[in-house]
């Protein structure tokens, strides 16, 4: 077991360069022969081509020590995949500073072999035409481990991933579950220091998602693995880490444990409120609501519904009632609920980031 | 006694060996899980022998000066030969850049990629499957050849093919890690990758003599067909294998102009494209690699 923390980050960011597609209204990629010599040119730096650059992760400074379960939490490109391709080395950082597994950042040779991953789509990296032991033992057997040694892991991941009767079957008669138990399984056949999940709970149902969570919280740590695991659900991430880390726009924008984040939420309760189709209310909000999120309601009545993130006070309902009818449409249902981590994951002014 | 460093040389060497060794034995389980496909690459084996034994038939006696007097005269064996190599040579030069970009899309190179093992591996490793499919056409070419087409080869000089076989293969594979590099280097992901077309479909096909001496091309194509491995290797292995060949009479113009004998010829410039092309490969895939991680563009993104 290494003697710092597993993750030592420092004001890491990504930049990425942008992705230029056309030339004077050309598509570039239907001309083969045009694209390899422009990006010739462009390898040569005999051109700088300017193209917007997109920023996916900016200043990110967090820790994580061994055997923690750490969960990233964010919506769709707010930077959790490169935040997990940059922990496994498959990303440099462009800014910062930082260590994994006890090697710096760029020491990818070294943070390799000493690091699991489970990529969102990771099935496809599966042999269709190989069964699922097979496909485990391949990789088993990529690791140096001598036959015997990979016989037995993979049979033990196989077990506890509730895929031992499924063992012969070939990956193209598995469903998406089992593929993705399989993948799963996959990530655990090496017992490396450090355990990269992301999004890996995608098309379980949810007695082995429950299944998985337990295992991940119980076997990972106890045998003194750490874990990142990212996802955009906050359940599946709460039911799990240690700490959460929220991402927003590739900012950090809660990172603490779960209790400590909904201590920050504290007087805030979400309400959820279904009206009558109508336009947006003529008054402006009142300042006790904190967030308004508005979508149409699916269904041939034509209703509206709205989550509201406001501060809890003895006249809250009354002014946010008010307010919602000044747009005019009836009020049919009201619900009360303290607020989760999928509302802060939604929410960029309620929290500021733990040390940030 | 064994030190700290030859212990980690060993374990990294054991550690290369049994990824190779994996990949091999997985690309061996998918070919023979594919029953009806083993038929069909006999099947395309006799065919292509048999059309070019067709077409042989067509040259009578008074064509074989065609083939020039170096390499003998029965056109089976000369095309056997050119067929035969042919094929694996095709393997090691457009193998590699077709198998990084199906383990790209597909989303192994990640794992490839986070796999204690070179970077380098997957390029051979991926290889098995096509090296599997492929190598063995040669001796299958070359026994349709002799017990149904009439083609004769000599044996005498066998050690002397295998080097140059040996020298050709490495010459090609180094073209194909180049060819594998510009998928990263140059980010060309979809497509005809260049290298590989220039070399195999455009300079290959035409000019490297595989079913006529180059002899018959225009002068200035002849010297252009010097730039490429095939060239030297289907003439070192017809002067060595095909009967009645003549190993002192130059065919390739760089033969003509350099006072060596045409086999020393075609062994030196052998040697020099595999020094050269080989390490080239290697290391400007690399850069591709430490480029791509840079760029974020290493795996696909999902």
């Amino acid at each position: 077991m290494m003697d710092g923390p597993a993750v030592d980050l420092r004001a890491v960011g990504k930049t990425y360069p942008g992705v230029e597609l056309s030339l004077r209204g050309t598509k570039l990629e239907t001309l083969g022969p045009a694209l390899w010599v422009k990006n010739a040119i462009r390898a040569a730096r005999l051109t700088i081509e300017a193209a917007p650059p997109v920023t996916a992760l900016a200043d990110v400074s967090l820790t994580v020590a061994p055997g923690e379960v750490l969960g990233v939490l964010g919506p769709n490109g707010s930077g959790k995949t490169t935040l997990i391709k940059i922990l496994a080395g498959l990303i440099r950082p462009s800014a910062g500073s930082g260590s994994v597994v006890g090697y710096p950042l760029g020491s990818s040779d070294a943070i390799r072999r000493r690091v699991s991953y489970v990529s969102t789509t990771g099935w496809m990296g599966l042999e269709w035409a190989l069964s699922a032991r097979d496909n485990l033992r391949f990789f088993a057997e990529l690791s140096g481990m001598s036959p015997a040694l990979a016989r037995t892991r993979t049979d033990e991941v196989l077990g506890a991933l509730d895929l031992t009767d499924d063992a012969y079957k070939l990956t193209s008669e598995l469903s998406n579950g089992m593929r993705q138990r399989l993948i799963m399984a996959r990530a655990l056949l090496w017992r490396t220091p450090l355990v990269l999940l992301d999004e890996p709970f995608v098309g379980l149902d949810p007695g082995h998602r429950q299944a998985l969570s337990d295992y991940i919280r119980r076997e990972l740590p106890a045998r003194g693995q750490t874990v990142v695991i990212s996802d955009h659900q906050a359940e599946v991430v709460e039911s799990v880490a240690d700490r959460v880390l929220i991402l927003d726009k590739g900012r950090v924008r809660a990172l603490g444990t779960v209790a400590h984040i909904m201590q920050s939420l504290s007087g805030l309760i979400v309400l959820e409120v279904v009206t009558e189709l109508s336009d947006t209310p003529v008054l402006s909000p009142p300042p006790l609501v904190r967030r308004v999120e508005r979508r149409m309601r699916p269904g041939p009545l034509g209703l509206m519904h709205w989550r509201l993130t406001v501060e809890q006070g003895p006249s809250t309902f009354s002014a946010v009632l008010t307010w919602l009818s000044s747009a005019g449409g009836r009020i049919v249902e009201v619900e009360e609920r303290r607020p989760g981590l999928q509302d802060v994951m939604a929410d960029s002014t309620v929290l500021a980031a733990e040390g940030a | 006694m064994t030190t700290p460093a030859s212990r980690r040389v060993a374990r990294a060497v054991w550690r290369q060996t049994a990824a190779l060794g994996a990949f091999t034995l997985r690309e061996y389980r998918i070919w023979q899980s594919y029953r009806v496909n083993q038929i069909m690459w006999l099947t395309n084996i006799f065919v292509t022998t048999l059309l070019f034994f067709l077409m042989g038939r067509m040259l009578t006696a008074a064509d074989a000066h065609l083939m020039g007097a170096a390499y003998g005269t029965n056109y089976m064996s000369f095309v056997v030969v050119g067929i035969a190599v042919n094929t694996f040579l095709f393997t090691n030069l457009a193998d590699p850049y077709t198998r990084i970009q199906r383990s790209y899309f597909n989303g192994t190179m990640d794992l490839f990629l986070l796999s204690p093992m070179s970077i380098f591996m997957p390029l051979v490793g991926l290889m098995t499957k096509s090296l599997l499919d492929d190598y063995p056409r040669l001796f299958i070419v070359g026994a349709f050849g002799m017990l149904l087409f009439g083609a004769q080869f000599r044996f005498q000089f066998s050690l002397a093919a295998l080097g140059f076989t040996i020298l050709l293969l490495a010459a090609a594979f180094g073209i194909g890690a180049i060819s594998a590099s510009s998928f990263y280097l140059l980010n060309i992901k979809r497509g005809t990758e260049p290298v590989r077309f220039i070399v195999q479909q455009l300079l290959a096909t035409l000019l490297a003599g595989t079913y006529y001496p180059i002899t018959v091309l225009p002068r200035p194509l002849q010297w252009v067909a010097c730039f490429i491995p095939h060239t030297y290797a289907f003439d070192a292995l017809r002067r060595l294998l095909d009967p009645g060949a003549n190993m002192g009479l130059p065919v390739l113009p760089v033969q003509r102009i350099v006072p060596w004998s045409p086999l020393t010829v075609d062994a030196v410039a052998l040697g020099l494209m595999t020094a050269i092309l080989l390490p080239l490969g290697f290391l400007l895939y690399g850069r591709g690699i430490e480029k791509a991680r840079r760029e974020g563009t290493l795996t696909r993104w999902q």
